[in-house]
């Protein structure tokens, strides 16, 4: 099985540290979902995995073997970053030529898949990348990213952008090919409860960090939200990790996060529900009130 | 196959009550196969594992049985088998909430049976 690791991964830009030492497996037959408020170093760390871009310290391997300059290893990797036209990074050309070059970086190209993503997309290929909408932009990197048939593929934020109808046909597409290959794949996104049920694990980040690594459905199965009235959802939860506080009135609300034989006290007159992804996230990552 | 998921309980108990449901509905039959673990992840847009996971509860229970290299089948006397173990839980998943909830509200043991022999009479 192949793996790919980083250890101790440290980025710096000029004085300011974005990424505090990363440490972070990926199993390959996996889908991976990476999430984190906006500027937390999702797209850098996305970005180093893949050696587009050097750490500052620590080192990445695919199967023991470094990967920065390594052939042997990057042929295995994608990384579809997000096209922007602000930035206007080899974006002069048309969809057809950037879908061209991207036939010759990936060893592993499959043009027949590629050619029936952009009839699926029902994509312009004669137009300009600069021209086309932000959503044909995303179809354009969903694209890329499956037809480079790369073992471990890295996505960044595919359906920014997308109608619900070509977000659906995104998770179809990534979850066909999945099954079909048990390849690897890093979606980062934040629509975090459309892509919940697809992704296999979560990877939360927060401020440079990776605060949570789970299996999805176990870290949903360990999260409730308990409410009632104050002192009854106190006593309730008391000793356990309760998170983001909601006070109204006389009623509380918080999200509990239960570790192994831990349970909540319903001998308590307390409502408790199950909570979807992006409620966990909100806890982990939001604002904390209750100090 | 065509309930749709919901965010109150987990996604692999909702694809074993589905396939349960579509059982005792005669949707599905004894003998016959059902969507593989890749036609449901598809259908469904959720992980594989998570459809497996699904799956192999109902394969725990003797409601599914694999046929090597074929699928998955619905094991003969499965319906029966569900009927049973969904009596079982009616207590739990039914009576006790019932009972709870009536109480909170003040409505005697009394109010209640009169309530449900009320009932059967229309």
């Amino acid at each position: 099985m192949a793996e790919l690791i980083c250890r101790n991964i440290k980025k710096r830009y000029k004085d300011k540290e974005v990424l505090h030492g990363i440490d972070l497996t990926l199993e390959e037959g996996k889908i991976y979902g990476l999430i984190g408020r906006n500027g937390v170093g999702k797209t850098t760390l996305l970005s180093i995995l893949a050696a587009h871009n050097p750490a500052t310290e620590g080192e990445i391997t695919l199967n023991g073997e470094q990967v920065w300059e390594n052939q042997n290893a990057l042929d295995h990797i994608c990384f579809s970053r997000e096209l922007n036209p602000l930035s206007n990074n080899g974006m002069s050309g048309t969809v057809k030529e950037y879908l061209m070059a991207a036939s010759v970086y990936f060893p592993h190209w499959d043009k027949d898949y590629a050619d029936r993503l952009v009839k699926e997309f029902d994509l312009d290929i004669k137009k300009k990348l600069i021209k086309v909408s932000k959503g044909m932009l995303s179809m354009v990197t969903i694209i890329i990213a499956l037809a480079s048939k790369a073992k471990f593929t890295m996505m960044d934020e595919p359906v920014a952008g997308l109608d619900v109808f070509m977000r659906e046909k995104f998770y179809q597409l990534l979850l066909e090919e999945y099954t079909q290959t048990g390849r690897t794949f890093v979606v980062s996104t934040h629509i975090i409860d459309e892509a919940s049920s697809v992704l296999e694990e979560v990877i939360v980040m927060k401020e440079g960090n990776i605060i949570l690594k789970e299996n999805t459905e176990e870290l949903l199965g360990r999260c409730v939200h308990v409410s009632g009235k104050i002192e009854d959802v106190d006593r309730a939860t008391e000793g356990l990790t309760a998170r983001h506080t909601e006070i109204v009135g006389r009623s509380k609300g918080v999200t509990v996060f239960l570790k192994e034989g831990e349970q909540v006290n319903t001998s308590y007159d307390v409502s408790v529900q199950p909570v979807t992804l992006q409620k966990v996230f909100v806890a982990l990552c939001g604002e904390e009130n209750d100090g | 196959m065509n309930e749709i998921l919901t965010q109150e309980k987990s996604i692999y108990l909702q694809i074993s009550e589905m396939i349960e449901n579509d059982i005792l509905r005669d949707i599905l039959l004894e003998e016959e196969r059902v969507p593989s673990t890749n036609e449901l992840a598809k259908l469904y847009a959720i992980n594989p594992a998570t459809a497996a996971k699904g799956i192999n509860l109902l394969v725990d229970q003797n409601i599914l049985y694999k046929k090597r290299g074929i699928g998955m089948f619905v094991t003969a006397g499965a319906k029966e088998r569900i009927r049973m173990k969904r009596k079982e839980e009616f207590y739990d998943n039914y009576i006790r909430t019932l009972i709870e909830e009536a109480r909170s509200l003040g409505i005697s043991k009394e109010d209640l049976v009169k309530m449900i022999n009320d009932y059967e009479e229309k």
